[in-house]
This record gives structure tokens, sequence and C-alpha cells, in this order.
């Protein structure tokens, strides 16, 4: 097996440059939309087959074993070529999860199937009235023989309808003396009568999220991760990790390039102000991602992160909507056309884009909610 | 300063307005028709004629009710608050702020005022970087050629008036929608809306007027439709901060409403200010317009009301979806109805960048003609 870390980082970034520019289908390079599974298939397959599907996982799991250093190089030339994420839930927040605290039996059943995408994953976290406050939850699970038995509802669920799986926080012990205490992390089939899901049309009329209903549905004991009434623990524990994820340049460096280049075509460098408002967003980029390796030279040292990470997904949302805006403000008379704009030959979805830029201040824990998190635990500000 | 009978008047056309448009089904009537594809109500356009809406600004001698673009802003305000997709501004500051000024005795004027005929006019044209500033659209021997873009209500009018060159300088022709030689391209917008790309290849089409009085007119008319969208916007993000206000005193999170907690207090008061400020200076530049009769002036004015109308707009229908969360990026509330109709409304005749630039220009070349 290679052993990608050995490699210098030039010798690395040009091996995966060299095999997305060569394999990754011309097609589906900037998806403007989330893809169903079918439709990145053939080259979910070409990754897997290479081995590259997951490069954050040790490899004794079928992972690449990247430091943190190759797997930004990794991510940046993905984000570069306009490669989709596909279906990666599974990749990126079930198989850390189960690495990390599922049994061996868990991980000798689970991972190679996440890696295959036999199963495909979404998130049940959110529920009508657990968002920001997600310890409100009230989905119920309650141990009936050697199942589980559920009952409830979770919403905001990204692709349920093209999944087969739903990991989610379920209550299992409602007379816990704290709302963060008796909740748990359960792994289910979708494909099952007790389950039933109903797409939410998003303001761009996209179906990218949906609500998920639980009505007696089933799932064995076993699939369990971690202990019983722990679950709120582990989640925080993968999300420092998502937090890191979601902090990272590349969503706003993408938009940026995006941004540059239908701006030259429409010609709007030749305003000095619009010039200045680029160079802003630009150094924004460019300054967030010192901060980024920041954070990334902690992880590479092996340190964990601290609550003062949210400050990346703070800076880096708020800017990847300010170039969208920008783009708008480029496309001039047409910032209201829905599709791809074509200018000379490179065409951009300006409307796609900014629609994707809004909700990225509101998941992953709102931008609020983080702000509160940095005023607390990092300034030490008083209640 | 507005007389008190003035603005007893205005009171009392805002009242109807709001009834006429609360009764229509309000902001539910603007999403059934877009779900069911249609742009807008013929019906509706009519009814608004009859209400005497579209003839608000048109004087009394010309059939109009002669209350000025002051009266203009009232109704565009409340077509912004229910994200109407009428072309009422488009009406009222085009097509009729051509007609009036140019050919006021055409039977379209009457028409037009009375919701009986729809008109759409086409005066841009696409150049590499956005607008062009030369027009190639050419009127010789009763036929155009050439092309127009952005056309406001091209789906569904009856007839164009288009802008066109012809040897002796600029033309107003009028072309049915049906002419032969005349393709319409409809580009979808993020309202559901379009907007409309024509291409004219030997269309007929008749002459209403022509000559440096084209420029000067179609100018003005510009002017007017320019403030009136910024009133429509001003109206939009009034009732987006009222919907926003709504959830955030009953949206309950952490065992309370989440318009108790202080950041989302100001967050709000600052909404609420930039809606205020905006209404003021838009409201101001109305009234201002009607009393002036310099045409620079006049358009600067124009572009100081849309600037402040478009960056409210935008500050309050981007916080509006925040406050809501996840809800407020779905289609089911209607927050993300405002924000679509804010997109649409802020890229037509220009943003606040645009009439940042537009503004400051003008400012100095009146600065240097004194
Ligand atoms: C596109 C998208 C995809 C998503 N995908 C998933 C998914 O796959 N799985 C899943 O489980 N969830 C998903 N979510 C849900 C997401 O995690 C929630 O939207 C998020 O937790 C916020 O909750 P909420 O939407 O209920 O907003 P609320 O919590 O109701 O918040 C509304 C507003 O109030 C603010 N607010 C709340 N509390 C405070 C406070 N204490 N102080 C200051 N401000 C506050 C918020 O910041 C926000 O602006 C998704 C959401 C979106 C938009």
């Amino acid at each position: 097996m290679t052993d990608w870390n050995a490699m210098s980082d030039a010798e690395f970034r040009k091996e995966v440059r060299g095999f997305l520019e060569a394999e990754y289908p011309e097609e589906l390079r900037h998806l403007p939309h989330r893809p169903k599974f079918a439709e990145i298939e053939h080259w979910h397959r070409k990754l897997h087959t290479k081995g590259w599907v997951a490069p954050a996982w040790p490899a004794e799991y079928g992972g690449m074993g990247l430091n943190a250093a190759k797997l930004l190089i990794f991510y940046e030339e993905q984000q570069r070529w306009g490669v989709n994420r596909g279906r990666d839930m599974g990749v990126q927040m079930v198989g850390p999860l189960i690495i990390k605290f599922g049994t061996q039996k868990q991980k000798n059943y689970w991972l190679p199937r996440i890696l295959s995408c036999e199963d495909i994953w979404c998130q049940g976290y959110s529920e009508p009235g657990a968002g920001s406050d997600l310890a409100n939850l009230r989905t119920r699970a309650e141990i009936d023989g050697d199942d589980f038995v559920i009952n409830g509802q979770k919403i905001w669920t990204t692709m349920a309808h093209d999944a087969t799986h739903i990991f989610m926080l379920v209550r299992t012990d409602p007379d816990a003396p704290k709302k963060q205490q008796g909740i748990s992390f359960v792994l289910a089939p979708m494909d099952q009568p007790g389950v039933e899901v109903r797409t939410i049309t998003t303001l761009s009329g996209e179906t990218e999220f949906c609500e998920v209903f639980f009505d007696n549905a089933r799932t064995p004991r076993e699939n369990l991760v971690g202990e019983l009434n722990k679950g709120w623990t582990m989640a925080k524990a993968l999300l420092s990790f998502e937090r890191i994820f979601i902090g990272s340049p590349s969503l706003a460096q993408n938009a940026l390039g995006q941004l540059e280049s239908f701006a030259r075509g429409r010609g709007a460098f030749d305003d000095p102000v619009f010039r200045d408002r680029f160079a802003q967003a630009a150094l924004d980029v460019e300054d967030h991602a010192a901060l980024y390796s920041r954070f990334a030279d902690q992880l590479k040292r092996g340190e964990t992160l601290g609550a003062d990470v949210s400050m990346l997904k703070i800076w880096v949302t708020e800017c990847f909507q300010r170039i969208t805006e920008l783009m708008i403000e480029a496309a001039g008379p047409d910032g209201g056309t829905v599709g791809p704009l074509q200018v000379g030959n490179v065409s951009v979805d300006v409307l796609a884009s900014f629609y994707k830029a809004r909700p990225t201040t509101i998941y992953g824990g709102s931008n609020e909610i983080q702000r509160n998190i940095l005023s607390k635990a990092v300034l030490g500000l008083p209640d | 300063m507005q007389s008190s009978e003035q603005e007893e008047d205005l009171r009392l056309l805002r009242e109807s307005a709001r009834t006429l448009f609360d009764r229509a089904g309000g902001s539910g009537r603007s999403r059934k028709l877009r779900d069911a594809g249609g742009e807008f109500d013929p019906d509706m356009v009519r009814e608004l004629g009859e209400a005497g809406v579209f003839g608000v600004a048109v004087p009394e001698e010309q059939g109009g009710l002669g209350m000025g673009l002051a009266a203009g802003g009232v109704i565009a305000e409340e077509v912004g608050r229910v994200i109407a997709p009428e072309p009422v501004v488009a009406t009222i500051g085009l097509g009729l702020g051509l007609l009036r000024r140019l050919c006021p005795e055409h039977p379209k004027l009457e028409q037009l005022i009375g919701g009986e005929a729809s008109l759409a006019v086409a005066w841009q044209e696409r150049g590499p970087g956005g607008a062009s500033a030369d027009a190639t659209c050419r009127y010789a021997d009763g036929k155009l050629t050439g092309g127009k873009a952005w056309v406001v209500g091209a789906g569904g009018t009856q007839d164009f008036l288009v802008v066109a060159e012809a040897d002796g300088g600029p033309v107003l022709v009028l072309a049915e929608a049906s002419a032969d030689g005349l393709v319409t391209t409809r580009r979808a917008q993020a309202d559901g809306s379009s907007l409309g790309e024509l291409s004219f290849s030997g269309t007929p089409a008749a002459e209403l007027a022509c000559g440096a009085a084209v420029q000067g007119a179609l100018s003005e008319a510009v002017a007017d439709a320019t403030a009136l969208a910024a009133a429509e916007l001003v109206g939009l993000s009034q009732r987006a901060f009222e919907i926003t206000l709504d959830y955030i005193k009953t949206r309950e999170q952490f065992d309370k409403p989440i318009g108790s907690f202080q950041v989302i207090q100001h967050r709000a008061v600052d909404l609420n200010v930039m809606c205020e400020v905006a209404q003021a200076a838009v409201r101001e530049v109305l009234m201002r317009m009607d009393g002036e009769t310099d045409a620079s002036i006049r358009a600067r004015l124009a572009s100081r009301a849309k600037a402040r109308a478009v960056t409210a707009a935008r500050k309050v229908t981007r916080d509006a979806i925040q406050l809501h969360g996840a809800v407020g990026y779905t289609d089911e509330f209607d927050i993300g109805l405002y924000l679509n109709r804010a997109l649409v409304l802020s890229a037509w005749l220009g943003d606040d960048a645009y009439h940042r630039r537009i503004w400051f220009d003008a400012r100095e070349e009146e600065g240097a003609a004194q």
C-alpha cells in the first residue's frame, strides 16, 4: 500500500491532480445541485477501485490514511477541479464515528459498505423543536427485545430521499435529569414500513432536504454506537471534526475562482470600485487560509482542536456569501436570472452559487451559535 | 413638504390599494400564480385599471388621477408588500411614462390606464458586459431589425413599445407581439417571472414618435421607473421585516423565544432602522421628483432612491432568512419568496453599486456646471 504521507507535498499534489484531471467526468464538474447517487455512481466506482473514497480514514479500514497536511491538499485539488463531494455523509460522519466508538463487529460490517456506497447515509439530528437547541430532541427509541422501536420526527435531513440508512440521535432515557443526558446514537435502515420520507422544496426549487417520520420503526439493538445514553458526548466529539471541515477554505476558494472568470468575462474589472471589492474578497479568502493552516498544523501535531475552531466557520461562510453577492453584482441586469450565464467560453450559474452560500451560516451550528461559543468558551465572557 | 391635504390623499390611496391586494389574496395569490407557471393575472390587471391604479401619476387632462409619482410610490410599495407579479411599476413608469410624454393622444394610453391593454417596453440592448450603451436595433421602412433585452412583462403582453434607431435619430414604435419576424425568448427569473429577449427581423411596427424628444422621454421614464422600483423594494423590505419579527417572537429554542436573545434583538433593530431610512429616503425622492423639472436632477434623485432601496432589501431579505433558520431556506415559508423577488427587482434597472456610481457622476457634473 502506498504511504502517501511519505511523499513530498508537491509530489502528492501532482498525483492527485493527475488522477482527477484524467478521470473525473467533465459533465460532473462544478455541479450546481446536490446529485443523487445514481448520477455520480460511475465516478464513485472509479474512486473506490483506486481506494480513494475515504482520504481521512486510517489505511487499516480502507482509507488513504492521510495526515492533515495531505488531506488539505487532497480537498484543495478536489475543489480546484470542481469535483463533487458525492454522497459523503457515510465517509465524513458515520465512518469516523464508528472508527472511534464502534465495536469491532460494527467496523467489520459497516465500514466496507460505506466505502462501496452499498449503504448511503443521511444525518438525522435536527427536529422541528430541536435546531440550535439540539439537545431538545424528542424522537424516542425504546428497547423491545432485540430491537429499538423508534417514534418521532426528524427534519432538514439532507438527501434522505436518496439514502438507505440514517444515523440519528434519539432519546433513550426521557427521565434523565438534564436534556443532554439520555440521548443515544443509533443507526437505522430507511427501507421499512415505519419510516416515511417527505421531501421539502428549498427556496431555489431544489429538493435536497426532507422530513423523516418514524412510526414504530425498528432497528436492531446492536446498531447502537457507543454506550446507551452517551450519544451527546459522541456527537460533540464529531462536531469538532465537522467544524474544521466546514471551516475549510474550499467553498469560498471555489466561488472566488468562478467570480474571477465571470467578472473578467463581463469586463467588471474595468471598474476600480469592483476591483477593490474583488481584492477584498480575494484577500479575505487568502488570509482565512492562513488561519486555517494554523488549525491544520495543530491537527498535524496530533493536538485536539479547541472551541476557537469556530472562528474558521464564521469567517469563511460569511466570506463565501459576500463572494456570491459580488457575482450577482457582476451579472448586472442578469443578476436575477436562473441558470448558467455564459460569458465567452465560461459559464457560471450565479444564482446557484448564491443559493448554496445562504444556508452555510445556518447549518453545522449557526453563526450566531458559533459566536456564542467563542464569546463564552474562548473569550470567557460572563453569562 | 407635503400639504396635509396631499398627505391625506396618499393615505387613502394606500388604504384602498392595500385592501384591494389583500382581498385578492395577498402574497398567497403571488405564490399560486408562480406555482401555476403563470407570470401574472390579466384579470388582476383589469381590476387594478378599474381601481385607477395605473393612472395615478398621469395628469388629469390625459385621463389620469394627476397625483404624481408620490402616489405611484404608494402603489408600488403596496405591490412590493404582497410581491404581486403584475408589471405595475413597468406600466406606470415606462409604458405610461413614454406614451404620456410622447403621444398622449394615442388610444393605447387610455387602454393602458384602464387595464384593458398590456404593453411591454423594449429599450435596452445586450452588450458584452451587460447593457450596451449603443443601440443597434434599427427601424426603417416601417420595419424593425435587431434585438432588445430585459423586457419586463414580455410573456403575456399584446404589444411592445420599442425604442429603436432610424435615419433621423431615435424613434418610438409599436409592434404587435404576434408580428412576423419577432422571436421572443423568455429567461426565467428567481421569482418565477421572466425577462424577454426580443429579436426582430423585418418586423412590421408603427412609428409613434421620433427625434430628440424620444431620448428625453425615455430618460425621464426610466428615472420614474427606477424610483418606483425603489418604492416597490421598500414595501417588500418592510413586509419581509414584519414576517421576520413575527417569527422571532414565536419560534422557541432553549426554552424561550429566539427574539429574547439580545443579539437577535439588535439584529431586528438594525433591520427596522434600515427599513425606516429607506422608506423615508424613497418617499422624499418621489416627492421631490414631482416638483423637479430638471431631468438630470430627477435622474440623480432616482439613483439615490434605488441605491438605498436595494441596499436595504438585500440586508433585510438575507438577514430574514438567517433569522428564520432552516425554514427560511424552504419554499414553504413566504420569506423565501421575498428574497427571490428582491433579487429580481434589485437587478432590474440597476443595483445599488451601479446607482451610487451614477449618483456620484451626476453630482460631479452638476457641481461643474454651477
Ligand atoms: C441546507 C440545510 C441542510 C441541513 N441538513 C441537515 C441534515 O442533513 N441533518 C440534520 O440533522 N440537520 C440538517 N440541517 C439543520 C441544521 O442543523 C439546523 O438548521 C440548524 O441547527 C439551525 O436550527 P434551526 O434551523 O431550527 O434554526 P433555529 O435554531 O430555530 O434558529 C433560528 C435563528 O435563531 C438563531 N438562534 C437560535 N438560538 C440562538 C441563541 N441562543 N443565540 C443567538 N441566536 C440564536 C439562529 O442562529 C438562527 O439565526 C440542515 C439545514 C440546512 C439549512
